[in-house]
């Protein structure tokens, strides 16, 4: 099915495309919960969970203290998994939105926080020095009308037109493509599975 | 006949609008709970709520339970609601307010002091306990407002054109400019450097950037706003009962303007089941009811706010 508003996505196709990603998703276990959301209007939840090593110092002292508590309790739950966990919540709106959400620990989730665990070192620099605050914002999310991060969307269509084209392209390709594009300077990286399973759609 | 106010007028009085506002700090930050005297002032329309902050954290620093908090930590309320503050505030009092919007027939009195009176617009101002569900944090340099409205203006821009490469290539001096013009509510200095951005009135615009707010259902627990947008092209195709009636020159044969009424009738068919009248409800802009016959990219180009958007707030009827 070639893309009829190409490099743009009509919402028909950005809902199939949206679909066709979480099937691929679920297909290759590719480490990532992903849900569909298609009641007012479609987009994709991408959750991540990512070991953070964190400054000991910063651990809040009353939490550590708890575990600590919990861990001389012959009778609590044994707990194997206390590392700092950092949830990322990607939502493809089809702009791509992220929030942050610390398990075991009281971290911080500004935009600080955002540079500091989530963008790869080697997109810091080329982020940061676009716009006002850099290549990411806190904006509000589309849905929910909470504060959540996006990536400026800006030259997407740009980029896209030059990475692939109308023809090649197809709904289920299309938010692949994208993601390679956007995502991996917020740490959302296409699993190989995902592109293996389809590797003569890609070519 | 009546007469026709020119676009740079109408967008000149768009910018002289204000709106006088009572401000009282919340009871639980201040050392005489509800006796704090309220600060009182008259606002631009376009302008925006973090711009009050400064002023406001020094009228009431005499009075703070919580000395060592920062202008940047203040956020509004009105009736309980945190006021977003990327909006500008004349949309968030015709959101929220309640006033009746002017009407040709009908300019409501200003001076009329009865206690339905919306005015002055009373709202709080909190310096401590951030919203952080419903509000994005500010910053003490302004950076986060001032990236969030050049976000806004791209996002028109991006819609107007098909790219979004006017606002990008768009030098430094003149996008802080551009910034700083609204905030010091300066209409020529806007001006100037808006019109490098707008398509000239030849070519028309290739969407017309329009947010519409729907009204907000009473005693919901989260209020949180219901938005419509999509890309609306400024002409549609002429449907074969209005073929005969004269169109504007800048028009194909085969298109007619898109009008204030046909994209009310096209995204909310249940609200306005009409194009030329207001039966169940009706649109307002700027405090005023936009008139239904209103081409749609005529009305952004001399009405929208300094971020290049129409923020229209739809007001049920009866």
């Amino acid at each position: 099915m070639a893309l009829s508003a190409f490099p743009f996505l009509l919402p028909a196709e950005f809902e199939s495309a949206c679909r066709d990603l979480a099937d691929r998703c679920t297909a290759a276990q590719a480490g990532w919960f992903t849900r569909l959301v298609t009641q007012t209007s479609p987009s994709l939840r991408i959750t991540k969970y990512m070991d953070v090593q964190t400054d000991p110092i910063q651990v809040d002292p009353h939490e550590a203290y708890m575990i600590r508590l919990e861990e001389d309790d012959p009778e609590a739950l044994v707990r194997t998994d206390l590392n700092p966990k950092l949830q990322v919540d990607y939502d493809i709106v089809p702009v791509l939105y992220f929030a942050l959400r610390w398990h075991h620990y009281n971290g911080p989730v500004g935009l600080e926080a955002v540079y500091r665990y989530v963008v790869p070192e080697q997109y810091q620099k080329e982020l940061k020095s676009v716009g006002i605050m850099g290549g990411i914002s806190f904006g509000y999310h589309p849905e929910s009308g909470a504060p959540a991060f996006f990536v400026h969307p800006c030259n997407t269509a740009d980029a896209m037109a030059q990475v692939t084209d109308a023809r090649s392209a197809t709904a289920g390709t299309y938010l692949l493509i994208w993601l390679g594009l956007v995502g991996h300077c917020v740490n959302l990286h296409i699993p190989r599975e995902l592109v293996a399973s389809d590797s003569a759609g890609l070519s | 006949m009546e007469t026709q106010a020119s676009p740079v007028a109408i967008q000149r009085s768009i910018w002289d609008g204000r709106i006088p506002l009572e401000i009282v700090l919340a009871p639980s930050e201040s050392r005489t709970y509800d006796k704090t005297d309220p600060y009182l002032v008259s606002c631009h329309r376009v302008s925006y709520l973090p711009s009050l902050l400064p002023r406001l954290r020094a009228f009431f620093s005499t009075s703070l339970i919580e000395p060592s908090s920062q202008h940047h930590e203040g956020w509004f309320t009105f009736e309980g609601v945190p006021l977003k503050w990327h909006y500008p505030i004349g949309l968030l009092f015709d959101l929220y307010a309640g006033a009746e919007p002017a009407t040709r027939s009908n300019t409501p009195n200003p001076d009329g002091q009865d206690d339905e009176s919306p005015l002055p617009w009373r709202l709080t101002i909190h310096f401590s306990g951030w919203p952080v569900e419903d509000l994005v944090r500010l910053d003490p340099d302004g950076m986060v407002m001032n990236d969030a409205f050049i976000n806004s203006v791209k996002e028109a821009d991006f819609l107007r054109n098909g790219t979004a490469k006017g606002i990008m290539s768009l030098s430094k001096e003149d996008s802080s400019g551009l910034w700083k013009a609204v905030e010091n509510v300066d209409l020529p200095s806007f001006q100037r450097i808006s019109n490098t951005l707008l398509p000239p009135l030849s070519q028309p615009f290739r969407n017309v950037p329009v947010r519409i707010f729907l009204p907000l259902p009473p005693d919901e627990d989260s209020p949180s706003l219901k938005v419509v947008q999509t890309p609306i092209p400024p002409f549609i195709p002429t449907s074969s009962i209005q073929a005969s009636q004269s169109i504007s020159a800048r028009s194909s044969p085969s298109t007619q303007p898109q009008t204030v009424g046909s994209v009310l009738h096209m995204l909310l068919p249940n609200l306005f089941p009409s194009r030329r009248t207001p039966v169940l409800a009706k649109p307002v802009l700027h405090g005023a009811v936009l008139p239904m016959s209103a081409p749609i990219e005529e009305v952004v180009r001399c009405s929208a706010y300094g971020d290049g958007w129409v923020y229209v707030v739809v007001r049920m009827m009866g």
